[in-house]
């Protein structure tokens, strides 16, 4: 069963930095026969984008995902049924300390001119732009000492901090646990990963759960910076350390990828869009990548931007994609690997917390999206990497992949005209078995940023309605002033659609057959469907 | 198996933020990036090839992360170094504090590694002298006490930045001499006549 076997990769520590070659995969799925008229009932596997030679991602989630879903579900339950009393205390201690707080900050203000943070950062906590933001992520440490906040500066946010601390060690105190207060439109959510408390004071009406998940990612995204051996060990030398010094610069990855929250739907999904690349094309990709290999190379990444052209993996190993969108967004968030090869090491913390891969991270030309990332278990293996990224480049070139792949790359993706549904504006469609997603080019009301971010926030809501784990639903259809939204999901596949107003129930409905047999031509196209292995 | 030739591996160590990334950019690329900080993760490692006197020497250059949190991981890019460059801020002085640890890091670890001492940033000084921290004559007599070169840069205006890896690659070539001439007996003249070439360059 994979999931037991995760499970005893996830509590082998093993060497203090490095990683052992875990065995993290989900036993094969056979060979299924490719239905050619698809229906919302299709079974998973057999889905439109389906891999036919299994899956590259991990699919189960990992045992400390299992036995944190149960936790909130618990939770979840305890708040319904909770003491209301305690809500609205822990409310007013809240709002109590934070006039507090800000009294003590003004004095403060002083002392804080030498500081070397960016500008957005320097944005003044009393004032009422710092409050309007719609998303805050704080994170400290166990001792209450500020680690991270996203707007603002941290030591302007200490005393806050440590009212956020006193308030969950309250709860704790009573053999509690506080996940979430929900007061006036904002939703405070509290993520105990020791050593580290994260906290995320939302504006939205999105479930506890999606914000947890928010939350997880900034986690594990910290974690990938020092693995959780090394932020363990830290704090048990000394409580109060100051983590800020061991993360110093990395602040902009965090940034980055809370816009990515955001804005990209693959987070929202648990799956990772592909580039739209001729089947051919693409094979040709693969098979180069395949054949440039090293002995300690465990995954070989291909990205275009914000998307995945292709990965090869060592046999039996498998990506979990929260580990490769960490690296997406490492990558996207960083001009530092233009600058040369990059050899970084890197915690995935799916597959294993405990420590460090090496990652071999270079652009194919200088000018070029193209990005390849060589994941390696060996911290010397610098030069056998960049070995492989010429042998790979040389045999992309000797069969004239290059071309065809920068050619793709400058395309746009697809418009949803090519569907030829009326009045379809937007689609997100995820085949479940490959952990894949794809969308097309967001049409014209939602290329500006704020409409780009209502629009994956109206996902979002779909998205936790639906995976409501006491009320699961199989569809559900909203209508609103500026859209109509149908959302669908399957054994097979998860499915959300964006109609003008114009739209009616029967025409989403009607237009999911006709979407899903569409992607069925295309896929070869869109996904990948024969995912290689060394 | 290496994927390029490369004579000698060259580290640039120093305080984050210093301007390594910088020094690289404007020797390797010839340019100079304006725009916000962007820090280097882990490690960068660009080759350049170069002329000392008539021979062409590739210099395997590996610009590292100042940050604390890649230390750990520093000895991977220096050990088996010929030459350190070893980068503080002018304006800065705890960044000269964070030098001196990384000399004493290599004095321990690295014995063979020249060092080579880079004040970065001098356009800031020229523009307005009350800006340096580190005074020129205390970072000259720490250079003579533990026997490496001093320059002071700007990558902004291209300052000194090719004199710093000229120095690196004639000091290697002509060590690279030194071995050769035990073995094969160089002519000695020619490398002499290189010295002088150098000095009136200087």
């Amino acid at each position: 069963m994979p999931d037991a076997r995760m499970a005893a990769d996830v509590h082998n520590k093993g060497v203090f930095w490095e990683v052992k070659n875990g065995n993290l995969a989900p036993s094969d799925r056979l060979r299924q026969d490719r239905s050619d008229s698809p229906t919302p009932g299709l079974v998973e596997g057999t889905e439109p984008g389906a891999g036919q030679e299994g899956a590259m991602f991990v699919h189960a989630q990992s045992f400390e995902d299992l036995t944190a879903v149960s936790e909130s579900n618990t939770d979840d339950n305890s708040a319904e049924v909770g003491d209301s009393n305690l809500e609205s205390a822990q409310e007013a201690a809240l709002e109590g300390g934070e006039e507090e707080s800000l009294e003590a900050e003004q004095e403060e203000v002083g002392k804080e001119e030498v500081q070397s943070r960016k500008k957005a950062k320097e944005e003044d906590v009393t004032s009422e732009t710092w409050r309007s933001h719609r998303k805050h992520v704080f994170v400290l440490s166990e001792a209450g000492k500020p680690i991270y906040t996203r707007y603002g500066t941290e030591e302007a946010l200490s005393s806050i901090m440590g009212v956020m601390m006193l308030l969950m060690s309250i709860v704790e105190d009573k053999k509690n646990i506080i996940r979430s207060i929900h007061a006036d439109g904002y939703r405070v959510v509290f993520l105990r990963k020791s050593p580290l408390i994260l906290v995320g004071v939302f504006q939205t009406n999105c479930s506890d759960r999606e914000l947890t998940r928010e939350l997880q990612y900034i986690y594990y995204q910290i974690v990938s910076l020092l693995t959780l051996t090394q932020l363990n060990h830290v704090f048990q030398h000394r409580q109060s350390y100051d983590l800020r010094r061991l993360l110093a610069g990395s602040e902009h990855l965090t940034d980055n990828l809370l816009r990515l929250l955001d804005r990209d739907p693959g987070l929202l999904l648990s799956a990772v869009m592909c580039l739209p690349l001729a089947s051919s094309a693409r094979d040709m990709v693969s098979s180069s990548l395949q054949a440039a290999k090293a002995k300690n190379l465990v995954f070989s990444i291909l990205l275009a931007g914000n998307r995945l052209v292709t990965l090869v993996r060592k046999k039996d190993q498998f990506l979990h994609h929260m580990d490769l969108h960490l690296l997406f967004n490492l990558v996207g968030s960083s001009s530092s690997f233009r600058a040369g090869e990059g050899w970084t090491p890197i915690c995935l913390p799916k597959f294993n917390p405990a420590g460090f891969f090496h990652a071999h991270i270079s652009y194919l030309e200088p000018a070029s999206d193209l990005c390849l990332i060589l994941v390696s278990t060996d911290r010397e293996d610098f030069f056998n990497l960049s070995d492989c990224k010429k042998r790979f480049l040389e045999r992309l070139r000797r069969r004239n992949a290059y071309q065809s792949l920068q050619e793709a790359l400058n395309m746009p993706s697809y418009p949803v005209s090519q569907v030829g549904i009326p009045e379809l504006r937007h689609f997100v469609y995820k085949s479940k078995s490959s952990g894949l997603y794809t969308s097309p080019d967001l049409p014209a009301p939602y290329q500006g940023e704020e409409e780009l971010e209502r629009l994956m926030g109206l996902y979002q809501q779909l998205h936790s309605c639906l995976h409501n784990p006491t009320r699961l639903l199989r569809y559900i259809y909203r209508c609103a002033d500026t859209e109509n939204l149908y959302a669908l999901v399957t054994s097979g596949f998860e499915l959300y659609l964006c109609f003008s107003p114009l739209g009616t129930k029967s025409l989403a409905v009607s237009a999911v057959n006709k979407l899903l047999k569409w992607i069925r031509k295309e896929e070869d196209r869109l996904f990948i469907l024969s995912p290689l292995t060394y | 198996m290496t994927a390029m030739r490369v004579d000698a591996k060259v580290v640039m160590l120093g305080k984050e933020s210093v301007g390594k990334t910088s020094l690289v950019e404007r020797y390797v690329h010839r340019r100079f990036l304006v725009g916000p900080y962007q820090n280097t993760i882990g490690a960068a490692f660009v080759a350049k090839a170069l002329n000392v006197s008539d021979k062409v020497v590739t210099l395997g250059i590996w610009d590292t992360a100042g940050s604390e949190r890649y230390e750990a991981m520093s000895r991977i890019y220096y050990r088996g170094a010929r030459a350190a460059i070893v980068c503080y801020d002018l304006t800065d002085s705890s960044s000269f504090k964070r030098a001196r640890f990384w000399v004493k890091e290599l004095q321990n670890c690295e014995e063979h590694c020249k060092i080579y001492l880079c004040g970065t940033k001098s356009d800031l000084i020229e523009a307005d002298r009350s800006v340096r921290q580190v005074d020129y004559h205390d970072v000259q007599d720490f250079a003579e006490e533990i026997g490496a070169q001093h320059f002071e840069t700007s990558s902004k205006t291209g300052k000194n930045v090719d004199e710093v890896f000229q120095k690196v690659a004639d000091d290697f070539s002509s060590c690279a001499l030194e071995f050769m001439q035990e073995e094969k007996g160089v002519d000695l003249e020619q490398k002499k006549d290189s010295y002088f070439d150098n000095c009136c360059h200087n």
